[in-house]
C-alpha cells in the first residue's frame, strides 16, 4: 500500500509538472461554460452576423436548464474524450519506451501497484476536471437560462463520470498493450466510436453496454432517473474495467521493456 | 558461502537461445565479473537474476532471502543505459527509490543526500535530471542501486558508454563499493574485470566457457612465452628460417615472421638455454630477448574466438 501511494504520487507530481493539472481542467471548464452561454447569447449571435433581411424577427425558445447540461456533456462525448485519450496514449507505453518502467519496476515494487498508481493519477485528474467543467455549466446555466435540480444534476455527473473512467482505462489498457501513443490514442478513440455506434444499432443486444452510459447521464439530467436499468449499466461498466486492469498488468508484466 | 546460486538457467527468446544453460555461484563479498563479447548473454542473465526477466527454465537461488521476500529487494541494479525521469531533479529521484524500498520520509531524504555526497553529484542534486551528462546519469544510476544496501550489486556494462575520465571515476567507485557488498558485474573489456574482480565468468554464445578465481585462472592457464626480435640483416634471417625448420618438443605456439618469433613453451629453461647458445653461436644479432608469460588477454581471445 505504501508503494502505491509513493507512486501516486509521483504521477500527480508529473502531471504537475507537465502542466497536465492546468490545461485538462481547463478545455473541460472553457467546454462546459461555452454551452450555456452561446445558448444565451444565441439570438444576438445570428442578428451580429448580419445576411438578415432589415425587420427580421428572431425568435428561438430558450431550451429548458437541464437542455443546456445535457448538451454539455455531447461536447464532452467529442472533444471532452478526445482530451482524456490524447493526455494519457503514453501512460504505460512512455515508460516502457524510456526504461523508467525498469527501473522502477526492479525496486519491490508490484506490477499491479504499478498499473493502478497511474490508473488512479488517470482518474483523480479526469474526475476533477470534469467535474470543474460541469460545475463551470451549471453555475453559467443557472445564472443564464434558468435553475437546475441538484438531483438530476449529480446522477449525470455520477454515470457521465463513469463513462470517462471507462474511456480512461481503454487509454491506459492500449498504451499498455501498443508500443506507440498514436496507436493506443486511435485504438480507444476507435473502440470507443465502435462502442457507442453498436449501442445505437443494437439496442437490445447492447442494452447493458457501457456505450448508453452518455445517454443514460443526459436522460438522468433531464429526469432524474436513475432505474435498474441504470443499475446493470454501471455494474458491468466496472467489471469491463476491472478486466480491463488486468490485461494491463498482464501486458506489462510480459514485457516491462522495449530490449527484451 | 554463496550468496547466490544459479543452476542450468537458460532463456530462449523465440528460436534463439540467448542463455544457454548457465550454472554458476557468486560467493558472499566476492566480486565477480561477467566477461564475454557482445551478444554472448550477458544483459540477458543480469535481468533475469534482478527478475525483469522469466528464465525459460533453470533455476535462481539467494541465499539469506527469508521465504516469500521479494529478491528484488536485495538486489541493486544499473542498467546499461539508466533511464529516468528528466522532470524530476537527482535528490527527487532517489528519495522516490528509497521510498519505494520502504524507507519513510525523512530516513528516504537523508539516504539520497548520503548517496549524492557518496557517487559525487552532491551539487548537481536538485538540478532537474534532463541537465545530466552521460557521468552524471551513470553515477546516479549507482546510487539508486545503492539505496536499500543492496546484498548483490549487479551492474550491466556499468562503464562502457563512459569517456577515459568517467571510467576511471566509476571504476574508483566500484572499488571501493565491493568491500561493502557483493558485486557482479558485466563488461566486454577484460582490463576492467582484471582490475577490481576476484572472480571471471566467461561466456560465449549463452553458455559459461571458463569460469573461477581470477588469480586460479592466471595460474592455470598461464604459460611462458620467449620473445626474441633482431636486427633483421641477411645473418639472423637466415639462421631464423634454418631455425624454424627443426622440431623441438618444448614449443607450445609458434608464431614467427622473418625478423622475430614468439614462443610458448612447456620447458622454459631448456628452451632459454638452447636458444641462447645457438644464437651467440651463429652470431645473430639479437635486438630483444624478452622472457614472460601469456597474459589472460590471450587466453580471453583464445576462449570468446576459439
Amino acid at each position: 500500500m505504501n508503494t502505491f501511494f509513493v507512486l501516486y504520487r509521483k504521477e500527480l507530481l508529473e502531471m504537475l509538472r507537465n502542466y497536465k493539472w492546468i490545461w485538462v481542467p481547463l478545455v473541460f471548464i472553457l467546454l462546459g461554460a461555452m454551452q450555456p452561454v452561446t445558448t444565451y447569447f444565441l439570438p444576438q449571435i445570428l442578428a451580429g452576423a448580419g445576411n438578415m433581411p432589415e425587420g427580421a424577427v428572431i425568435e428561438i425558445p430558450t431550451p429548458q436548464g437541464s437542455e443546456v447540461l445535457a448538451q454539455t456533456l455531447q461536447q464532452y462525448n467529442t472533444l471532452g474524450v478526445l482530451i482524456i485519450t490524447l493526455s494519457f496514449m503514453a501512460v504505460i507505453s512512455g515508460e516502457r519506451n524510456s526504461g523508467t518502467a525498469a527501473m522502477i519496476l526492479v525496486k519491490p515494487v508490484s506490477y499491479t501497484t504499478f498499473v493502478l498508481s497511474k490508473w488512479s493519477a488517470m482518474l483523480s485528474l479526469t474526475a476533477v476536471a470534469f467535474t470543474a467543467g460541469y460545475a463551470v455549466s451549471l453555475y453559467y446555466t443557472n445564472i443564464l437560462i434558468g435553475d437546475v435540480g441538484a438531483g438530476g444534476f449529480w446522477k449525470s455527473l455520477l454515470i457521465y463520470m463513469i463513462w470517462l473512467l471507462f474511456v480512461g482505462t481503454l487509454t491506459v489498457t492500449s498504451s499498455a498493450l501498443l508500443r506507440s501513443p498514436g496507436g493506443a490514442a486511435f485504438t480507444a478513440l476507435g473502440a470507443t466510436a465502435v462502442l457507442a455506434i453498436a449501442t445505437s444499432l443494437f439496442p437490445k443486444a447492447m442494452a447493458w453496454s457501457p456505450g448508453k452510459l452518455t445517454g443514460l447521464a443526459a436522460q438522468s439530467m433531464q429526469t432524474g432517473l436513475w432505474d435498474e436499468k441504470t443499475w446493470m449499466v454501471v455494474l458491468l461498466s466496472f467489471v469491463i474495467v476491472a478486466l480491463m486492469i488486468m490485461i494491463s498488468v498482464l501486458a506489462l508484466r510480459s514485457k516491462p521493456s522495449l530490449d527484451n | 558461502m554463496a550468496l547466490v546460486q544459479v543452476e542450468q538457467l537458460t532463456k530462449t527468446f523465440g528460436s534463439t537461445r540467448a542463455v544457454d544453460g548457465i550454472s554458476f555461484a557468486i560467493g558472499q563479498g566476492r566480486c565477480a565479473a561477467l566477461l564475454g563479447p557482445n551478444g554472448a548473454g550477458k544483459t540477458t542473465t543480469i535481468r533475469m537474476l534482478t527478475g525483469l526477466l522469466t528464465p525459460t527454465s533453470g533455476k535462481i537461488q539467494f541465499q539469506e532471502l527469508r521465504p516469500g521476500a521479494d529478491i528484488r529487494s536485495v538486489i541493486g541494479y544499473l542498467p546499461q543505459i539508466p533511464s529516468f525521469y528528466g522532470w524530476m531533479s537527482g535528490h527527487e529521484f532517489l528519495t522516490l527509490a528509497g521510498r519505494l524500498h520502504g524507507l519513510r520520509g525523512k530516513a528516504a531524504v537523508k539516504r539520497s543526500d548520503e548517496l549524492l555526497e557518496r557517487v559525487g553529484i552532491a551539487g548537481a542534486g536538485r538540478r532537474k535530471i534532463a541537465g545530466y551528462s552521460g557521468g552524471m546519469k551513470q553515477r546516479l544510476g549507482l546510487a539508486q542501486a545503492l539505496v536499500q544496501r543492496p546484498k548483490l550489486l549487479a551492474l550491466d556494462e556499468p562503464v562502457s558508454a563512459l569517456d577515459p575520465v568517467g571510467r576511471r571515476e566509476v571504476l574508483e567507485l566500484l572499488r571501493e563499493l565491493k568491500h561493502e557488498t557483493t558485486v557482479l558485474f558485466s563488461t566486454h573489456v577484460l582490463h576492467d574485470a582484471e582490475e577490481l574482480c576476484d572472480d571471471v565468468l566467461i561466456v560465449r554464445d549463452g553458455k559459461i566457457a571458463l569460469q573461477g578465481a581470477i588469480g586460479d585462472i592466471r595460474a592455470q592457464h598461464q604459460k611462458p612465452v620467449l620473445l626474441l626480435q633482431t636486427e633483421a640483416d641477411e645473418v639472423s634471417k637466415r639462421w631464423l628460417a634454418e631455425w624454424n625448420l627443426r622440431e623441438r618438443p618444448y614449443i607450445v605456439d609458434k608464431e614467427s615472421a622473418e625478423d622475430r618469433l614468439r614462443l610458448v613453451v612447456s620447458d622454459i629453461d631448456t628452451a632459454r638455454s638452447e636458444l641462447l647458445e645457438e644464437l651467440s653461436r651463429s652470431q645473430v644479432k639479437v635486438r630483444r630477448l624478452e622472457i614472460g608469460h601469456t597474459s589472460l588477454e590471450d587466453l580471453f581471445m583464445k576462449v570468446v574466438t576459439g
